[in-house]
């Protein structure tokens, strides 16, 4: 892709978590998650975050890498090279066979490690934006992007909704609960983003297909560069002692009826009876 | 046990009277010190009002700054907060600018932090335990934080405000801190626009999902709302892709959780992001033309068809029985 634009073509580092998908995970007998059988996706908002980049990639050059520490099982291929297919170059994988990024403070501290690694491996003088999720769709943390921007020194701006660079400076749209802001940040910058930013494409099977040309470099976290790992396990942790589902006992009564109107009586009828609905 | 310390701390004043609150419960046997902590160039009417509502001290930040300092500077106002009161535990009120900086301080401070916890005590050792939400919401994570100082994130609405007490016994204390040069420069800004009613507290909620068309049509189900007494509400799509809909009437996992008596879904698919903020109704409605869409197995009563056509006949059905 060719920069047609006044700005430097941007070298762009994506996070992305590699997620049992939480609307097809189950409780199995003892209401505990049955991971095993949930099957793996790109967390929700990181597919926004890809197309983010890709956007922004299309209109000005430069490179779009992804990263994604894998704790515990890697995801299947096809899982992986979606991030390929969608418009990831290179895909780094840090594996962390042992669990040893448990806590978001560890995930945050391996990622700005591996960006830093990445960056030296690629020969990348620096890089000009990292887009994480606004929050993983199975930790919900909304943690990890912000801890990169500060273990990475960077200006974070979470909630963004829309980017635009312009001279070596990011022009980005957020919002928080108050207000709808336009922010100026010269790069680099960190930036966390939610499904408002933009609609992720599916990938065409010619995507899908060229993706399997694309490399995945995997990085076990024990030979990850500028980790010292025995410092980290000594840091205060957050340790999880139980996962479970409440019990949930709804009714399901499907009203029945010959047209909207019978419907419509029927289900007035039985939130009268419960006193839902009073008259 | 020695006595607590603890720091809390949100830019809405609302919620910071709300962890004032959740701060108490977690006093130990030996009790507790709260210390609330405000930053920016008005905050010290703020701050009274803590001390008013029992806070035993009041940390003034002042950064000379002309208005609230942007999430960095929340950071590095909240950093001298901790070196001058040295907390057990950390409280930030959960909203977005809270969520952004609680992370950031964490990560300064090397240690990990619970998000949106929705309850809170002490284990045995007196470490903080909590419980929050994962995997979209359907399964609650218990947790335990160690080390110190042990830092959480309270949504909004989660606790009651503390009540006044009869004799304020806290005291002000003004801090001052240099703020580097923002790195963030702000271009335009625009209020958003906040509803005038508290979703969290209503009795009737009629929600709307993506099976409404057009932002007009939100007014057939607003017709609804107000003839049972309730509120609008909606999912995240109508109340953030595009703004049909206040962000504080968004229920769901990144929104508010609601406990009804009777919550009307239409035209709502049922993901497990948005089920987990109206499980605590009473009575679930579901209006969906989708025999297959996951609301029906999260519903009393589900009627399989358009919502176009159902509320209309069910408000026909409504006033009828009313005149009679
Ligand atoms: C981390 C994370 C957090 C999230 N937080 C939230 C949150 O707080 N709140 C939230 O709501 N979502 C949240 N989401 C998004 C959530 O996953 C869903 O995408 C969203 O709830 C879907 O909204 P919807 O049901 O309005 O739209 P859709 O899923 O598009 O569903 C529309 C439904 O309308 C039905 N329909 C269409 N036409 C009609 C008609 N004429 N009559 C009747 N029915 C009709 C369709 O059958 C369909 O089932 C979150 C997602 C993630 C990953
Ligand atoms: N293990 C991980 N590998 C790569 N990116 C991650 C990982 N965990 C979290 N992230 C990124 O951080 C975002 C927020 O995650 P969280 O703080 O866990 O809610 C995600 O959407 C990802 O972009």
């Amino acid at each position: 892709m060719t920069g047609t634009s006044d700005t430097r073509p941007p070298n762009i580092l994506v996070c992305v978590k590699f997620v049992p998908d939480p609307n097809q995970l189950q409780a199995d007998a003892s209401g505990h998650p049955d991971l095993a059988r949930a099957p793996f996706r790109i967390s929700t908002f990181d597919e926004n975050a890809i197309e983010a980049a890709l956007q922004l990639s299309t209109r000005h050059g430069g490179h779009i890498f992804g990263v994604s520490v894998t704790s515990g099982q890697v995801p299947p291929r096809d899982v992986l090279l979606r991030t390929l297919a969608m418009g990831v170059e290179v895909l780094y994988l840090i594996k962390d066979e042992a669990r040893l990024a448990a806590d978001p403070y560890r995930v945050a501290a391996v990622l700005a490690a591996a960006a830093r690694a990445i960056q030296s491996a690629e020969n990348i003088p620096s890089w000009d934006l990292v887009i994480a999720g606004e929050a993983s769709a199975d930790q919900f943390n909304a943690q990890i992007g912000p801890r990169v921007a500060m273990a990475l020194d960077l200006p974070a701006i979470a909630y963004a909704t829309k980017l635009e660079l312009q001279h070596g400076r990011l022009i980005a749209n957020r919002a928080t609960d108050e207000r709808s802001e336009t922010l100026e940040v010269d790069l680099p910058a960190l930036v966390t983003v939610g499904t408002e930013i933009n609609q992720a494409r599916m990938p065409t099977v010619l995507q899908v297909m060229g993706a399997a040309r694309k490399p995945i470099r995997e990085i076990v976290i024990e030979e990850l560069p500028g980790i010292d790992l025995d410092a980290l396990e000594r840091r205060p942790s957050l340790r999880t002692i139980d996962i479970s589902a409440p019990p949930s006992a709804r009714k399901r009564i499907v009203i029945e009826g010959q047209d909207a109107a019978e419907m419509a009586s029927h289900l007035l009828s039985r939130l009268g009876t419960d006193g839902e609905v009073k008259f | 046990m020695n006595i607590q310390e603890i720091l809390i701390f949100s830019e809405n004043p609302d919620t910071l009277v709300e962890l004032l609150t959740a701060g108490r419960t977690l006093f130990g046997p030996a009790g507790g010190r709260v210390t609330a902590v405000t930053i920016g160039p008005t905050t010290t009417e703020v701050a009274r009002d803590c001390l008013v509502r029992g806070a035993d001290q009041a940390l003034v930040i002042q950064t000379g700054a002309a208005s609230l300092p942007a999430e960095n500077g929340l950071v590095l106002g909240l950093l001298e907060a901790i070196r001058a009161t040295d907390p057990d535990t950390i409280l930030i009120g959960a909203t977005r600018t809270g969520t952004d900086v609680v992370a950031q301080l964490a990560q300064a401070l090397e240690v990990p932090c619970a998000s949106n916890c929705m309850k809170l005590r002490r284990d045995e050792d007196g470490n903080l335990e909590i419980e929050r939400r994962v995997y979209g919401g359907r399964f609650t994570a218990t947790q335990v934080l160690m080390g110190r100082p042990q830092i959480a994130s309270i949504p909004p609405n989660r606790f009651p405000k503390a009540d006044l007490v009869q004799e304020a016994h806290g005291s002000i204390k003004e801090v001052v801190v240099e703020l580097p040069p923002p790195r963030i420069r702000v271009k335009a800004t625009l209020p958003r626009v906040r509803s005038a009613v508290d979703v969290t507290k209503a009795e009737v909620i009629v929600a709307a999902g993506r099976g409404v068309k057009k932002v007009e049509d939100l007014s057939l189900l607003d017709t609804l709302a107000s003839a049972l007494g309730g509120v609008l509400a909606g999912t995240r799509p109508l109340t953030g892709d595009v703004d049909w809909l206040p962000i504080d009437r968004r229920v769901g996992l990144s929104g508010q959780t609601v406990k009804p008596n009777l919550y009307i879904a239409c035209g709502i698919s049922g993901q497990i992001e948005h089920i987990v903020g109206m499980k605590g109704a009473r009575t679930v409605v579901a209006i969906n033309n989708d025999p297959k869409a996951p609301i029906h197995a999260e519903a009393d009563y589900s009627i399989i068809g358009d919502l176009y056509e159902i509320v209309p006949a069910f408000l026909d059905a409504y006033e009828r029985t009313k005149r009679t």
